[in-house]
């Protein structure tokens, strides 16, 4: 090999120089297509729904904002203050018992409450993730991901089957001779199912930090004389604080613009701001829907950022040197110090076992029983007998399973490269990458009914461009919003496996001679590649629990999916609603084992 | 002449270094010392006195049971048997925070939540500064003693792993603890970088006379720094003794090839021609080679080293370090250049490859089916004849017929 001819490989013909010139440019190919298919799917949808906020009959005006920041309907006693009253009066009504929160306020309000409630269920688990040894220790760690994809409506179908007047709370509490609880449309219910919903979240992004405090730094501590107690307080809790605090925050977006659980645990008499952006769409008031939707969108955004800046400030890069090391749930010795920890925790395991499984179980075992207390399988029949006697404008069950399950698929498909692709772009640092990086994830701040809204109207009701009208059905528009709802969560979990690699081997493979589209296939997606299996699980169990945008693209069309039926049987008896909720969650039970499966077989390491 | 040697064996008036510090009290000492890990023993029954004021390192491959050794001194372990004692007081059940240690780690451990001002003021919450010193007098004391008197305000991340060390040393000072116990805390930093910093190490341990225990897994980092070392295999120390007798009279095969380079030769003794000297049919050679034994007295006291004298028909091992044996070309006469002397003990063997060093080039042999490694000043090549002086090798086992 005197020459270079290995390197140009025989490439000189023009196949050859066409193909290369594609390998080159595809990641900008790529990059633009997936830009523009944002555009099409959620930047311009959300801006033609925004924009009614402050046009109104072809005038630019803030009139709307307004009326709605004045009104004590949204805001209580702060629409007051901006109305112009003096501070101090606000401030005696808000003090006194019977203030108004409004409805912003009382979103505020709740979201507090659910952040208090899922940070107060989550630490212990974080403790007894981080800190103890024990059999199932990595599957537990693996499931508290489990609560944050299942389906939201499925869940709320669970808590009314739970603490419902006929619920197995209830019946527990009489088998017990207690008297019965009414729970349901209560604020607590809300809370707990919130809790139930963000609990594990907190109890993961803790349980990192935690476990990636430094040992080394905690034995420094002792050895420099502070005690057991001590050290924790200096050394470990501010390390892991952080990270409660990040928990804590996208707990409070989460619960601010939470939907389905309030629709169904909390009803109108209970309506977050979401919940009455949903109203206000139903009832056609598009401008003060878009006004009260941006105010949302501004308080979420408002929270994050103020977040993001004390990230920003106090993150420290951990070396990660030895973890701490854990100590076994056995105790090693009978002592008060080392009996106490493990009993609270005990306790704790009994207490969450019970608000994890309750739920779904209580949903299974709804779904076998009549309404006399009997087992029966009489709700299944009715979805049977639906599915083969149900009009036309009625919900049937075997669409709905054929639609989520297309819709998954197609979503999938679509969130994928969209969400690999922006992984890519935003792992790689140059100017302006965390400004691609926060135009990517805004899909995730958006309010789902904005979205959906967005795209009804624009998609689905058809864009005039140069004389052709352009109308997609309302199953593609489906697609597309569950794609943008679902690929944030492939970029998450695409992005930190590509950081993570190590640069010398993109550099090795740019200098054997592959272009850079090159090394993403060749190299770095064969090493990622569990965590692109994840990301497909997780933006097709996004798409299959979607109800938010789904519930408005779905109005009058029959693209009904297994969510939104479960919502339409729920006004009727518990019980076809139940049935309905085993069947979503045995079709997304066998789609994840389908998923693992595939994935599994070009598994890259 | 090649090389300088003094008759009777280097080995001599190496001690006066330590000599005075032999009778210094005992101010950590381990008295047969075990950690087990289930089946495996991490530290196997170890027992070691480190003197006041002494630099003692630990040094062996990973593995072998220093670091446990050092955590088990700290009281981050518990030991499964056998006691630590510092002053002559048992350990057992004192945590490490009233210990009066201090410890710097490979991963240096800075707190990154807190400036640097405050990291070296940490162990001031629990010990009070000095009689007439203030706390920030203090900081600012240890900071000039590791030469960063400005890095108060930094933060631990602004710095360079050279320097995160050296503040791990002064947060570490700071408190003025009994011993301090250093775990590989210079690994992971650069060769330049690391002989600069072990001399500062050296400088402020001899300094403040603090006793020092030191992990390395690195034999001339120990070598360079230590008054005593102790090299460790599987769990033990299998030497104890100042850095120059573990080098000229290493007391166990593993010692003498973990510890610089080294030609391990094994064979059976045939003769006894005089009193200290031994005639050696060595295994894979074709002639018989003559070795001295005994001779070091101070290489005796230190009771590791002690090995039986050999007799006749006996086999031993023995070694000698690369730079002791002598290589001229095979063409070139005996006692030229290189200064083979003829006939003693002289080895013909071939070059096989070369490193140049600058100084020197340590080049490999081949001697039958085995290699051979010296130090030339001169390029080499092709056939070669070695010799070596008896008084350079050193037995280092014996196995009784």
């Amino acid at each position: 090999m005197t020459d270079d001819a290995g390197r140009t490989g025989g490439g000189d013909g023009p196949l050859a120089r066409a193909r290369t010139a594609i390998e080159t440019r595809s990641l900008t190919a790529l990059a633009v297509l997936t830009s523009a298919a944002l555009v099409v799917a959620f930047y311009y949808p959300t801006a033609t729904v925004l924009i009614e906020a402050v046009v109104v009959d072809g005038a630019v005006t803030v009139s709307v904002f307004a009326e709605v920041l004045t009104d004590p309907f949204y805001f209580g006693e702060l629409a007051r203050l901006l109305s112009g009253e003096s501070p101090a009066a606000v401030l005696g009504s808000l003090l006194s018992p019977d203030r108004r929160l409004g409805i912003v306020g009382f979103t505020a309000y709740q979201a507090v409450l659910s952040t208090l409630a899922s940070v107060a269920l989550g630490l212990p688990a974080a403790y007894l993730l981080a800190r103890f040894e024990f059999p199932g220790r990595r599957t537990l760690r693996s499931l508290t991901i489990v609560p944050f994809v299942l389906p939201s409506i499925m869940v709320a179908v669970g808590f009314v089957a739970t603490f419902g007047d006929n619920g197995t709370l209830n019946a527990a509490l009489a088998a017990l001779g207690l008297p019965p609880v009414d729970l349901l449309f209560t604020l607590e219910a809300v809370v707990i199912a919130h809790a139930f919903y963000n609990a594990p979240l907190v109890a993961r992004v803790t349980t990192a930090a935690w476990e990636s405090v430094d040992a080394s730094a905690v034995e420094t501590a002792r050895s420099l004389g502070a005690g057991p107690v001590r050290a924790f307080v200096d050394v470990v809790a501010p390390q892991v604080y952080p990270a409660v605090l990040t928990g804590a925050a996208l707990t409070f977006v989460f619960t601010f613009g939470t939907f389905p659980i309030v629709l169904a645990l909390g009803g109108f008499q209970l309506a977050t701001v979401e919940v009455f952006v949903y109203r206000l769409v139903r009832d056609l008031s598009y401008a003060e829907a878009a006004a009260l939707a941006i105010i949302e969108l501004v308080i979420s955004l408002g929270v994050l950022l103020a977040y993001l800046r004390y990230e920003a400030r106090n993150s420290t890069s951990t070396r990660g040197a030895r973890p701490l090391p854990r100590r076994p749930l056995v105790p090693p010795a009978p002592t008060l110090r080392e009996l106490l920890p493990r009993a609270g925790l005990g306790v704790y395991s009994v207490a969450a076992g019970i608000l994890f499984v309750a739920p779904i179980a209580s949903m299974i075992l709804a779904s076998v029983t009549g309404g006399d207390g009997a087992l029966t399988l009489d709700h299944y029949r009715f979805l049977i007998e639906r599915q083969q006697t149900g009009a036309a404008f009625q919900v049937r069950p075997w669409p709905a399973i054929r639609n989520s399950l297309a819709f998954a698929a197609a979503a999938t498909l679509l969130a994928l490269p969209m969400g690999v692709v922006v992984a890519v772009l935003t792992t790689r640092r140059y100017r302006g990458r965390t400004l691609v990086d926060a135009a990517a994830m805004a899909p995730l701040a958006v309010s789902g009914i904005i979205v959906g809204l967005g795209l009804l109207r624009g998609l689905v009701f058809g864009v005039e461009i140069a004389e052709w009208r352009i109308a997609a059905s309302g199953a593609v528009a489906i697609v597309v919003a569950h794609a943008v709802s679902g690929y944030p969560f492939v970029v998450r979990t695409v992005s930190p496996g590509l950081s993570g690699l190590d640069r010398s081997l993109v550099e090795s493979a740019r200098a054997l001679g592959a272009s850079r589209a090159r090394v993403i296939r060749d190299v770095e997606l064969p090493l990622v590649w569990p965590a692109v299996v994840a990301g497909a699980a997780f933006a097709f169990a996004i798409s299959i629990g979607e109800f938010t945008s789904t519930v408005v693209l779905a109005t009058g069309a029959d693209a009904y999916t297994m969510p939104v039926a479960i919502e339409r049987f729920i006004g009727r008896r518990l019980g076809p609603a139940t049935a309905m909720g085993v069947v979503l969650l045995v079709v997304t039970g066998l789609s994840f084992v389908v998923i693992e499966r595939l994935g599994g077989d070009h598994r890259g390491l | 002449m090649g090389s300088e040697r003094a008759p009777g064996g280097d080995g001599r008036g190496d001690t006066a270094g330590d000599a005075d510090g032999a009778d210094a009290p005992i101010a950590v000492e381990l008295d047969g010392v075990s950690k087990r890990y289930g089946e495996t023993a991490a530290v196997d029954d170890v027992s070691l006195r480190v003197r006041e004021g002494e630099f003692f390192t630990l040094v062996g491959p990973s593995g072998c049971g220093k670091t446990t050794t050092l955590r088990l001194i700290a009281g981050f372990e518990e030991s499964t048997s056998g006691t630590v004692r510092f002053g002559g007081e048992s350990m057992a059940g004192v945590p490490p925070e009233d210990r009066d240690v201090g410890v710097v780690f490979q991963s240096y451990a800075l707190f990154p939540h807190m400036t640097v001002g405050e990291n070296v003021a940490y162990g001031l919450n629990f010990a009070d500064p000095p009689e007439g010193t203030t706390r920030d007098e203090r900081v600012a004391d240890l900071l000039d003693l590791v030469d960063l008197p400005d890095a108060t305000d930094r933060d631990p991340e602004s710095l360079s792993g050279g320097q995160q060390q050296r503040i791990a040393m002064a947060r570490a000072l700071a408190p003025g603890p009994d011993v301090l116990l250093l775990d590989e805390p210079m690994s992971a930093l650069d060769a330049r970088l690391r002989e600069r910093l072990r001399a500062q190490v050296k400088r402020i341990q001899s300094e403040l006379g603090i006793t020092t225990i030191y992990v390395t897994h690195d034999q001339e980092e120990a070598l360079a720094v230590s008054d005593r070392v102790a090299v460790m295999n599987g769990g033990t120390p299998e030497q104890v003794a100042p850095p120059r007798t573990v080098y000229r009279r290493p007391a166990t095969r593993f010692v003498a090839e973990f510890v610089g380079d080294n030609n391990v030769f094994a064979g059976g003794v045939v003769d006894i021609p005089e009193a200290g000297e031994l005639a050696v049919d060595v295994d894979g050679g074709d002639e018989t080679h003559r070795v001295a034994v005994g001779g070091d007295e101070e290489a005796e006291a230190e009771e590791a080293t002690a090995t039986q004298l050999p007799d006749i028909g006996d086999r031993i091992a023995f070694c000698v370090r690369p730079e002791h044996l002598r290589v001229a070309s095979a063409d070139k006469p005996a006692g030229g250049e290189t200064g083979a002397p003829a006939g003693e003990n002289a080895l013909r063997a071939t070059v096989a490859s070369a490193e140049f060093l600058g100084e020197t080039t340590r080049v490999t042999l081949d001697w039958g089916d085995r290699e051979l490694l010296v130090r030339a000043v001169d390029p080499l090549d092709g056939a070669v004849t070695v010799g070596f002086d008896p008084s350079d090798a050193h037995v280092i086992d014996v196995e009784s017929r």
